[in-house]
């Protein structure tokens, strides 16, 4: 299940905002190695957890199996304040563009090293239909340049920003993304799942624990 | 800051381009700035594929015609120490360093040999991975290959996009390529489905058994790629078998 919350709707459930703090220290600390976000509480948390930050989350079972961050683009945001040095020119911004930051995976839901996991792809799906309900049809993302082609491949249209970038253990390219209803269906078919995936209703106040 | 927009320019053209050769000559366009004029991007067939069934491993092509007849002919493929490095150790490097790397046996001296009489003396090789994790190794190379580290990282995005292109209108062909055409009896009992005649209706003004109507019907319905007679008939519009 696939939902959207605001930092404060996060908040109310501890939790689960416990787990997306861990989830994220251990996926971009200990397994990317951007070593600027370190902490001794093993929370990954930084200024832009602010209250027009939306957080994705995929549950499965009572556990937090994915989770992705979307900033708005009219305010500070990674591309601007952080990565500046992604960007050539000026970063796109508008009501319309989000910034996608944090995509992450819990390893017990990765299929293997290679190809897509259902984890990870509804939470692409879950951002298409989030940004299409919303009037959002472009996102920013910083990832790994190996993404553009698998991308492409999802029918988005894609735009560098900028050259890519050593950054941690990765090399990193800022890329702008539109998509659109050709880019949804492309995506179930790749699932091989074609309802919904975005909640209407908000998970339950308490009870959930990060996936292993 | 102008070099920038000089690649985002040809990434467009790229995204705009409708044909897999369309996508060669504009990438060729950047790469050959750097000395790289020839250009082979592929998934790396195994041992034992058969000489004609290694063209449908290529998903982008523009080596001289006549090494890649004698590439295909020599079965180069299993001795060319580019091919081996990537299966190796996949990653970017350069053809010569694949060369000293590697060890080279009598058949991988000849592939470099006969390279370089096609003037494809250096080159640049490196993998992508496709959403089914499968690797296509993008090979470039030319007479001399001259390129600092910020070139290569702009020759590999702008063949990633280039690559990403080529797939894109390969599943658009597929998704044609299992549409054969109409039979003039599949098309006539569309239109007769269309203004609503029955199986055994159409059977009768055809002349034909209510089973064999029916058994065209179910052909148009799976040629059009239709989930029922609606959906079919509407496609059929689409068309131009009914108007």
């Amino acid at each position: 299940m696939f939902f959207a919350l605001s930092t404060g709707e996060l908040m109310e459930r501890p939790r689960l905002w416990q787990a997306v703090h861990e989830l994220r220290y251990r996926i971009f600390v200990d397994e990317m190695g951007w070593e600027a976000l370190a902490r001794p509480d093993r929370l990954e948390i930084d200024q832009f957890d602010h209250e027009e930050a939306v957080h994705h989350l995929v549950l499965r079972d009572g556990e937090l199996a994915g989770y992705q961050r979307m900033l708005p683009t009219t305010r500070p945001h990674l591309l601007t304040e952080v990565l500046q040095d992604l960007c050539v020119g000026t970063p796109p911004c508008g009501p319309d563009i989000y910034e996608l930051t944090r995509y992450s995976v819990a390893p017990a839901y990765r299929d293997g090293r290679r190809g897509m996991s259902t984890v990870g792809t509804e939470l692409i799906a879950g951002f298409i239909e989030w940004g299409m309900g919303i009037g959002v049809d472009k996102v920013i993302i910083e990832f790994q340049p190996m993404w553009v082609l698998r991308a492409l491949q999802l029918h988005f249209l894609a735009t560098p920003l900028g050259y890519q970038r050593a950054y941690g253990r990765q090399q990193v390219v800022a890329t702008l993304l539109q998509f659109n209803g050709d880019t949804l269906q492309t995506v179930r078919e790749r699932r091989n799942h074609f309802l919904p995936v975005l909640a209407r209703n908000r998970p339950a106040p308490a009870g959930y624990r990060l996936a292993s | 800051m102008v070099q920038f927009d000089d690649t985002l320019e040809c990434i467009n053209k790229i995204q705009r381009a409708t044909t897999v050769e369309q996508v060669c000559a504009e990438l060729l366009a950047v790469t050959s700035r750097f000395g790289l004029n020839a250009l082979l991007a592929g998934t790396v067939p195994g041992p034992d594929t058969p000489l004609d069934g290694q063209k449908e491993h290529v998903v982008l092509c523009d080596w001289p015609l006549g090494w890649l007849q004698r590439y295909v002919e020599r079965n180069y493929v299993d001795h060319d120490a580019v091919v081996r490095h990537m299966k190796r150790a996949p990653g970017s490097f350069r053809w010569t360093d694949a060369n000293t790397q590697e060890e080279l046996d009598a058949g991988s001296r000849e592939v470099i040999g006969d390279a370089s009489s096609f003037d494809l003396h250096d080159g640049f090789a490196f993998p992508v991975l496709t959403l089914e994790g499968t690797p296509i190794m993008v090979s470039l190379g030319g007479p001399a290959f001259e390129c600092s580290p910020e070139q290569v990282s702009v020759v590999s995005l702008v063949s990633t996009y280039a690559v990403g292109r080529a797939l894109q209108l390969s599943a658009i062909d597929s998704r044609h390529a299992d549409k054969r055409p109409l039979t003039d009896r599949e098309a006539e009992c569309l239109r007769w489905a269309a203004v609503g005649k029955s199986e055994w209706e159409i059977s009768q003004i055809l002349g034909i058994s209510e089973h064999t109507s029916e058994k065209h019907l179910l052909n148009a319905k799976a040629k059009l790629g239709a989930v029922n007679r609606v959906q079919a008939v509407a496609e059929a519009i689409r068309l131009g078998y009914i108007n």
